[in-house]
């Protein structure tokens, strides 16, 4: 692969849209192109920052939530107002799990199944305990 | 058409500062016909920023639509597009961008999505593009329904992620495997701050206007007997946070060929044929499921009416037929596994079920009919299903609806439009859809549909000659027949037979601009049908595999021949011009649409999760709710008890002024009365006169408000209630019954307030006897 690339060539590299390409420079998650006017050009770092991008998506993660990791921010953006409730999952006699109340559908979703394998993993070690005893 | 105002300048609703809109203006025109709209939308560009600008306007399409030109226009220049495959259209467009020209891609998405781009808008341009669409409208016996989507709702999948990003905005993203490169604007709490929105369009009729009314808009009517009726947004402008919706009703009931000369010796046509020209449906035993979507965005009057609009249905029921109830969002709850019988009891308990339901949660709407389906256990049956169908991926669930092998019936209640894929979802299972926005009543409909559905008026449709789509097979009551064909050589008539019944209707030579119309509508509801049929995994496949599928191939195929644009083929335009500058990046923006007006921000976006654990456990904790088993699944009614802010917000009332209102209107008196009829289709009451008497006053109470035998969404009570009164005996005077039974027949009332006497809970015999022999 040659240094530059045409953002065609980097949107062929890269399996994005051209357009894709430029809506995350436009929000800050990719640097423009090294070159301006006609001879724009972008490089490898580009390419593995697309790449990046990816599978952060792939984990779950949302691009404003991308943004402000690859921003290097640790405190990200918060927008929360203070929670009016938690729900308590008593998954285990010694564990239990606060859970804020008012997360969206698929939030819920997502913090639902991971209590579900974290009681189940919990579980199989008990019955292992047990079993050793 | 009224112009921009100079002077139109948006201002943040926080923060009071001036915004720069990247898209200023969108505005409706176009002929609304009985068969299906043909619409030009203009919108106008304009950038403020120092650098070019690449906008994308994200917009879902009506129902039965299809894209089919645009021209873009500006200072010194109007270009036409251009109707290309979209793989190459793309490439134009990215090489009009790279040589810093004028660009603009039209390109349809998954879910009938799509993304208007239009890049290189200069600094203080103001560039326009005017869209032009087909669309369908919703049929009823005498009249339509025509709805356009001002905003997008945002829609539930298992695998979106939403997050808040401000206190004003919301953003969604949608697994780029399932849904490719489509882009989702931003959703805004408060719409007041976004581009201006409104219309001015004609309505075209054969028959006589009785009224046309908006439920969703102020709206200005100019009409003149049969000359085309004009239809304008009253106010100035309006904000885009919900469809405009537009009630069209004849003063008859009658068959409408809209037709006209489409080639050498061709005529195409468009034939709508009410369900009453076809018979009345049989009387048998009803099998039926009610689906109710509990997610959270029909949190608030929706839920509320449609709990009342499913003890409507409900009474309907005789002792002969059987229900069953199924609420769902991210589970299913079901008030019985199996099918119930229809009696008293068993109703009492479907009304404790729908007590306890409330909104929250995501919508799995097809796991919800997926357990209709297993409740119907393969026997006949039908599925009546509420939900604001506010669902992505709809293809998947379209697949999964054609394979329980279930007639679906949908009532779709919201602001915003799921109109395409719950009529589609009817469509393609043999079943029919209604769609109200979520400020009218949502109970009557239901009621209407309700009535629609069992064993059809007709069955075993057939028609001669060229007509695409297929004919369906059955017809409803209440729900006429779309046809759409060519007629070409001698024959001047389309020929219908039916199981029991045959019918020639002739087909007038019309005018050319009408034939041209319906044959794009014939197009673009063709295209819908097969693009409903597209699965994602083919939809986004490089385009050497996709040229093996069968519907890519048929999508390209329709869209050559119709001119019409599919996710095969999009409208690509460029405008050179000498002052471009090649290979200056354009700055991309989004233009962010308004929350739907009865969807509560919340319910998509609530507040971002705390930052991590700890923090979280520090913060004051308010409350703590058990849940004490794992899998357990929240429930945030439970949730609400807790602190005085809380409650306000589980009593506070969005909208619907009129069921604020402490006085009963007369709806609401009919909904009562139907929900209060007994398995044998009587009212309640001590003894027979006195059922017999308070029946009587039901019946001419629901007459009284035009419900006939045949006619009204009470039809199916009236039938019930004369039924009843048929058939009961031990009354002083039968003759009074005979009175009663015959003003259902004729729809004249006997002089009297039947209205105030069906309102009281006793109605004594004689009460009645005297009103009747008066």
């Amino acid at each position: 692969m040659a240094d530059e690339m045409t953002l065609a060539e980097l949107a062929e590299a890269s399996g994005l849209a051209a357009r894709t390409i430029r809506f995350y420079i436009a929000r800050g998650l990719l640097d423009g192109p090294v070159k301006a006017g006609r001879a724009a050009a972008y490089t490898v770092e580009h390419l593995a920052r697309l790449e990046k991008i990816k599978k952060l998506q792939a984990q779950g993660r949302m691009l404003s939530e991308i943004g402000r990791s690859l921003a290097g921010g640790t405190t990200p953006e918060r927008y929360a107002a203070a929670p009016t409730a938690w729900w308590r999952h008593a998954i285990a006699d010694d564990v239990v799990v606060l859970t804020r109340s008012d997360a969206s559908p698929w939030r819920t979703r997502q913090i639902r199944e991971a209590i579900d394998e974290l009681a189940r993993s919990l579980q199989s070690a008990g019955d292992e305990k047990r079993s050793r005893k | 058409m009224s112009s921009t105002a100079a002077n139109f300048g948006p201002i943040a609703a926080s923060g009071k500062e001036a915004l720069r809109l990247a898209m200023q203006r969108l505005w409706l025109t176009g002929r609304v016909l009985p068969a299906g709209a043909h619409l030009t939308i203009q919108h106008v560009f304009r950038s403020e920023e120092e650098k070019p600008l690449e906008v994308i306007y994200s917009f879902p399409l009506p129902r039965d639509a299809a894209l089919r030109a645009f021209r873009i226009t500006g200072d010194g220049f109007e270009v036409h597009s251009e109707l290309i495959e979209t793989e190459a259209a793309v490439q134009a467009y990215e090489r009009g961008i790279a040589e810093g020209s004028l660009s603009a891609l039209a390109r349809q998405y998954g879910d009938g999505v799509v993304n208007l781009t239009v890049g290189n808008v200069r600094p203080n341009e103001t560039v326009t593009v005017y869209l032009e669409l087909l669309a369908g409208v919703e049929l009823r016996d005498d009249g339509f329904r025509f709805r356009f989507p001002f905003t997008l709702a945002p829609a539930y999948h298992a695998r979106m992620k939403a997050a808040r990003v401000s206190e004003e905005e919301g953003e969604m993203e949608l697994p780029p495997d399932q849904f490719g490169d489509m882009l989702l604007p931003r959703f805004r709490k408060d719409a007041d701050s976004l581009h201006e929105v409104g219309f001015d369009i004609s309505v075209l009729h054969q028959l006589t206007i009785d009224e046309i009314g908006s439920p969703s808009h102020s709206i200005r009517i100019r009409q003149d007997g049969m000359a085309p009726a004009h239809v304008a947004l009253a106010a100035e402008r309006d904000v885009p946070n919900r469809d405009l919706v537009l009630d069209v009703r004849f003063k008859e009931i009658a068959s409408q060929v809209l037709s006209g000369a489409t080639g050498d010796g061709v005529r195409s046509f468009a034939a709508i044929v009410p369900s009453t020209l076809f018979g009345v449906s049989p009387k048998t035993a009803r099998r039926t499921v009610i689906v109710l979507d509990r997610s959270g965005s029909m949190q608030g009057a929706p839920i509320e009416q449609a709990r009342k609009a499913i003890e409507a249905c409900l009474a309907v029921l005789s002792k002969e037929d059987s229900f069953g109830v199924v609420a769902f969002n991210n589970n299913v709850e079901s008030l019985h596994p199996t099918l119930q019988v229809a009696s008293s009891e068993n109703r009492d308990k479907a009304r404790a079920f729908l007590r306890q339901v409330n909104a929250s949660g995501g919508t799995a709407l097809a796991a919800g009919f997926e357990a209709a389906a297993s409740m119907l256990n393969g026997a006949s049956g039908d599925v009546l299903i509420l939900t604001d169908g506010q669902v992505a991926g709809t293809e998947q669930i379209l697949a999964q609806a054609r394979a329980t092998n279930i007639r679906l019936f949908c009532l779709g209640i919201g602001s915003a439009s799921q109109d395409r894929f719950l009529s589609l979802l009817a469509r393609e299972t043999g079943g029919v859809s209604r769609f109200v926005t979520a400020r009218e009543r949502v109970d009557l409909p239901a009621v209407d549909l309700f009535a629609s559905m069992g064993p059809p008026a007709a069955s075993g449709l057939k028609t001669a000659g060229n007509v695409q789509p297929e004919p369906p097979s059955v017809v409803f009551a209440g729900n006429p027949v779309l046809l759409f064909g060519e007629l070409s050589g001698t024959p001047e008539t389309l020929d219908l037979t039916w199981d029991g019944g045959q019918m020639s209707l002739p087909i007038p030579t019309g005018d050319g601009q009408t034939g041209q119309t319906v044959r794009l509508l014939q197009g673009s509801r063709l295209i819908t049908d097969w693009e409903s049929r597209y699965p994602a995994e083919q939809a986004l496949a490089p385009l050497e595999k996709r040229k093996q599928s069968r519907v890519a191939e048929r999508l390209s195929a329709l869209s050559r021949t119709y001119g019409l644009a599919s996710r095969e083929m999009s409208l690509v335009a460029v405008v050179k011009r000498q002052s471009d500058r090649p290979g200056e990046i354009p700055e991309t923006r989004i233009v962010p649409v308004g929350m739907p007006q009865d969807v509560k921000f919340e319910a998509y976006f609530p507040p971002a999760p705390p930052q991590d654990f700890a923090v979280a456990v520090a913060a004051p904790l308010g409350c703590v709710i058990e849940a004490a088993q794992v899998g357990y699944t929240p429930k945030p009614e439970i949730r609400r008890s807790f602190g005085l802010a809380a409650l306000r917000g589980m009593f506070q009332k969005s909208h619907t002024p009129d069921l604020d209102s402490k006085i009963e209107s007369t709806d609401d008196l009919l909904v009562h009365l139907a929900s209060q009829l007994e398995p044998d289709g009587g009212m309640p009451g001590q003894s027979a006169p006195e059922r017999a008497a308070r029946s009587i006053a039901a019946l001419l109470a629901f007459v009284a408000s035009g419900h006939t035998l045949t006619s009204g969404a009470f039809r199916s009570h009236v039938a019930r209630l004369v039924q009843y009164l048929k058939s009961t005996g031990e009354v002083p005077d039968r003759k009074i019954l005979d009175v009663a039974i015959r003003a259902a027949g004729t729809g004249k009332v006997p002089p009297g307030d039947w209205l105030a006497m069906a309102r009281t809970s006793s109605v004594p015999w004689r009460q009645v006897e005297k009103a009747l022999t008066l």
